[in-house]
């Protein structure tokens, strides 16, 4: 996978690059602002760019306006952001508004497997979104919102899915057989009243859309 | 002393030969018979020497000045009949004097045209001047070749020009009458040019021409207290005439030149409005105590007959008697009605000290009430404050003092300056009532001062209040940042680093894997509590807006928190109080309210944020020192808010905060 890394703390981004060399990626460019980024998204048209949010000069949310420039200039490309704490409004939105989209607080990065197949699942055109995020979008179901009406089992598999995986990793996650997971997420999707089709990228968008909805 | 110029040659000149007249005068009347009584004589000498020497006074000092060379040109015009006198005899001093009496009143007349500038009041004036003199000089001619002999005690005196052609030809004994009419006339046009005079000038030149017109208004008073003691001898058969009425008439002159004095000299120029005033009272008490004292002593004649001690003893108590209050009521009026202004401003300001003392004004008002008092519109009271050096309005703001052409008048307060009162420099020359106006207002000005200075300082210890607050937001938000910034991201970076060892163990080496998974995981623990505690500092998401972090709050609370937040933004500092004021609200609601549900409302109106927390749970919450509530009443308060508590028990708890958003 051909990827750019913006980030302007210079240990965790040649920590980082390294990490994803080791998997047998390549490193295009190493960045430490939004500008930067641009740019050499602009000239190598990576599939994959992996972001921090706070960077210079402002340390407010550079990064984040650039992976929503990057989604809309470069198609092609798929953004990872990481960030040092929730801030899950962009976030949800950026996810639930388009694939090759992901959103992880950084220290996801310290359990490299989950890390990296996240990385491949955005760069494939899937997305990614913090478990932190969608806890809050899960928390408090209201009365008589039909998520009150999902089993314990169930509301786990759905934040499972809104969180980007497939079927598989969600099998694989919670110790299941696919086909399990399966019986799982179509009666999730019949009590939602959601559309069910096989394709895990559109189904992760009608549930994040949902519970964005619900939860606001 | 400077150079003698020629001029004041010429004045000590005329003021030496005045006094020469003078004193061959006196000699003359020592060995003659006497037409005044003797002891009248000094104050004759002081009628005629009066202006002589205000004009001597005025010509050191102003050698060119008109109304002096009037001043000792007119009591040498009389000087002079003296000399007449020694030298050519008795009967030309007669013809003379009778011719030329009428100067006693021309000099008064010419002074009234041109006083107090020295210049005619327009150049049309010269008409009134022209008249002036052909009627003085017509009438006086006249008279010196009046063939007609003398009458009285002097009928035995031989008119010298007795049979003359030229006055038997002028029929001199009509043809006068014209000329006296047109002297009467010229009185009239001298009293008409000070009055208009007073009316166009302003300032300085109205003070003086107040101080002639003064002293020429005191004609017409020592005439009525003529007629009253003429009306008194009458009735009693006693002349007094010579007693009161004589030396009265001499002191007008003296008057005059002493007011001509002051007025040119502008020395001691502002006492004139208290003069008025107290010439005003004194004479009205005079004519009233003399008219009790007729009225007593001639209803008692008629009614137990004659002029009896009894009578006479009991006038005089009834005038003692009537005295003191009569003197109160006449003051009280003539200020009512000549010093109008003063004794309205006064008042005023008492109404205004009344409203105070019930309540419905504020002492700090006083600086309008005195520019109503005062009447000028622009005057402007500012208050002193002494620790700063510097000013502040009525409204308790900082200002600096105006640099225009208003004048300023310091006002002082047991010596300690308190304010001062900005004014129209014409305002300057009504010292009676500018004194008396903030002699009255003086302890109003220093409560107002008192207040304004309270208030300024109030302002500031909350304003610094403010700035601690913020301050520790600021401090919260960078600490926040350094946590997220240096020692998380740090962390991360060691963590990966760990992964990377772990990852390149040989395969010999696998054993230690387990212990860099129980490694990595400790440092993912630590990121994770660093995170909880940046975000107790200040939650990140407050960068998103209130809105955003109410809702994140919500979605961790432990109840259903039903969140109703617009999404304008306010300061950040008050974005920042609203949301501990409702983090600190729901841990109470859940850990002592035992709250199965909570609302926050947070709604930005009239450039206010309210923020309402309310939930349903055991109620009786009070705000007690040193408790959470109170800690945030305080931070509420130091951004000028407010927070108050509705919490009635078994009612739930209603907190409601409003927060002044500064825009």
């Amino acid at each position: 996978m051909r990827i750019v890394i913006a980030e302007d703390t210079v240990l965790l981004r040649e920590g980082l690059a390294g990490l994803l060399e080791d998997a047998g990626h390549t490193v295009l460019a190493r960045v430490g602002d939004a500008e930067s980024l641009l740019a050499v998204v602009a000239e190598h048209e990576p599939e994959l760019a992996i972001v921090d949010v706070r960077m210079p000069p402002t340390y407010e949310d550079e990064g984040m306006r650039a992976a929503v420039e990057i989604r809309r200039e470069h198609p092609a490309t798929a953004v990872l952001v990481l960030s040092q704490h929730v801030e899950s409004r962009y976030a949800v939105e950026l996810v639930s508004a388009d694939g090759g989209f992901g959103y992880l607080l950084k220290d996801r990065v310290l359990d490299v497997g989950e890390f990296l197949e996240a990385a491949a699942r955005v760069a494939g055109g899937g997305s990614a979104l913090d478990p932190v995020v969608v806890k809050e979008l899960l928390v408090q179901p209201h009365d008589g919102d039909p998520l009150a009406e999902l089993t314990p089992r169930e509301r786990e598999v759905l934040g499972l899915v809104a969180e980007g995986r497939t079927n598989a990793g969600i099998a694989r996650q919670l110790w299941l057989t696919e086909k399990t997971v399966e019986t799982h997420v179509r009666s999730i999707l019949g009590k939602l009243d959601l559309p069910h089709d096989g394709d895990t990228h559109r189904r992760v968008l009608a549930v994040v859309t949902y519970l964005r909805a619900s939860a606001v | 002393m400077s150079r003698m110029s020629p001029l004041r040659i010429a004045a000590f000149g005329l003021a030496g030969a005045i006094v020469l007249f003078a004193l061959l005068d006196a000699v003359r009347r020592s060995d003659g018979e006497e037409w005044i009584p003797l002891w009248l004589y000094p104050l004759v000498l002081a009628a005629l020497l009066a202006p002589t020497t205000v004009g001597l006074l005025i010509v050191n000092r102003q050698p060119r000045n008109v109304i002096a060379w009037i001043l000792l040109l007119g009591p040498l015009s009389l000087a002079i009949q003296s000399l007449l006198w020694v030298s050519f005899g008795e009967g030309w001093a007669l013809q003379v004097d009778r011719a030329t009496w009428p100067l006693l009143y021309a000099w008064p007349v010419a002074v009234a045209f041109v006083f107090p500038i020295g210049r005619l009041l327009s150049p049309r004036w010269r008409w009134a001047v022209a008249f002036t003199v052909l009627s003085f000089g017509g009438f006086i001619a006249l008279a010196l070749v009046d063939p007609s002999p003398f009458d009285g005690d002097d009928a035995s005196v031989l008119n010298p020009l007795a049979d003359n052609v030229v006055g038997e030809a002028l029929r001199v004994d009509t043809t006068f009458w014209p000329f006296l009419l047109g002297m009467l006339a010229s009185l009239f046009l001298g009293a008409y040019a000070i009055r208009l005079r007073l009316r166009r000038s302003t300032g300085v030149e109205r003070l003086q021409t107040l101080w002639l017109a003064w002293a020429l208004a005191l004609v017409p008073i020592v005439l009525l207290l003529c007629m009253l003691s003429g009306l008194l001898g009458y009735a009693l058969g006693v002349t007094i005439v010579d007693w009161i009425v004589f030396p009265l008439i001499l002191g007008i002159w003296v008057a005059t030149a002493v007011a001509i004095g002051v007025a040119i000299t502008r020395h001691g120029l502002y006492a004139i409005e208290r003069l008025i005033n107290r010439t005003l009272v004194y004479a009205t008490l005079t004519a009233l105590l003399v008219a009790v004292y007729a009225g007593v002593t001639i209803g008692l004649g008629v009614l137990v007959g004659g002029d009896s001690p009894g009578v006479i003893a009991v006038a005089t108590l009834f005038v003692a008697l009537a005295f003191l209050p009569l003197r109160a009521r006449i003051q009280d009026l003539v200020d009512r009605r000549y010093r109008r202004a003063r004794y309205e401003g006064v008042r005023m300001v008492r109404a205004f000290e009344d409203e105070v003392r019930d309540g419905v004004r504020a002492p700090e008002e006083i600086g309008g009430v005195l520019a109503d008092a005062l009447r000028d519109p622009l005057a402007e009271l500012l208050f002193w404050l002494p620790a700063s050096d510097a000013f502040a309005d009525a409204r308790a703001e900082v200002v600096r003092l105006p640099q225009d052409e208003r004048a300023r008048l310091e006002i002082r307060r047991d010596d300690a300056r308190t304010a001062v009162l900005v004014h129209d420099p014409a305002l300057g020359e009504r010292r009676d009532l500018l004194d008396g106006v903030l002699s009255a207002a003086a302890l109003s000005i220093e409560m107002a001062r008192l207040r304004v200075e309270v208030r300024i300082q109030l302002a500031e210890v909350e304003a610094s209040r403010t700035r601690i607050v913020e301050a520790g937001y600021e401090e919260r938000r960078r600490l926040e940042r350094d946590l997220h910034d240096g020692a998380q991201q740090r962390l991360v970076s060691l963590g990966v680093q760990l992964r990377r060892l772990q990852l390149k163990l040989p395969r010999e080496a696998a054993v230690l894997s387990p212990a860099f998974d129980q490694v990595v995981d400790e440092v993912g623990a630590a990121i994770g509590d660093l995170r909880q505690i940046a975000a107790g500092m200040r939650p990140a998401r407050l960068d998103d807006g209130l809105s955003a972090a109410l809702h994140d709050l919500a979605r961790t609370a432990p109840v259903p928190v039903e969140v109703d937040v617009s999404e304008d933004r306010a300061p950040a500092s008050v974005e920042a109080a609203a949301y501990f004021v409702a983090c600190e609200v729901l841990t109470n609601a859940v850990k002592h309210g035992s709250a199965s549900k909570v609302a926050v409302r947070a709604v930005r109106e009239n450039g206010t944020l309210h923020v309402s927390v309310a939930d349903d749970g055991v109620g009786g919450a009070v705000v007690r020192r040193g408790s959470g509530l109170a800690g945030l009443r305080d931070r509420v308060g130091a951004l000028g808010g407010t927070l108050e508590v509705v919490s009635p028990r078994a009612g739930g708890t209603r907190i409601e905060v409003v927060i002044p958003c500064g825009s």
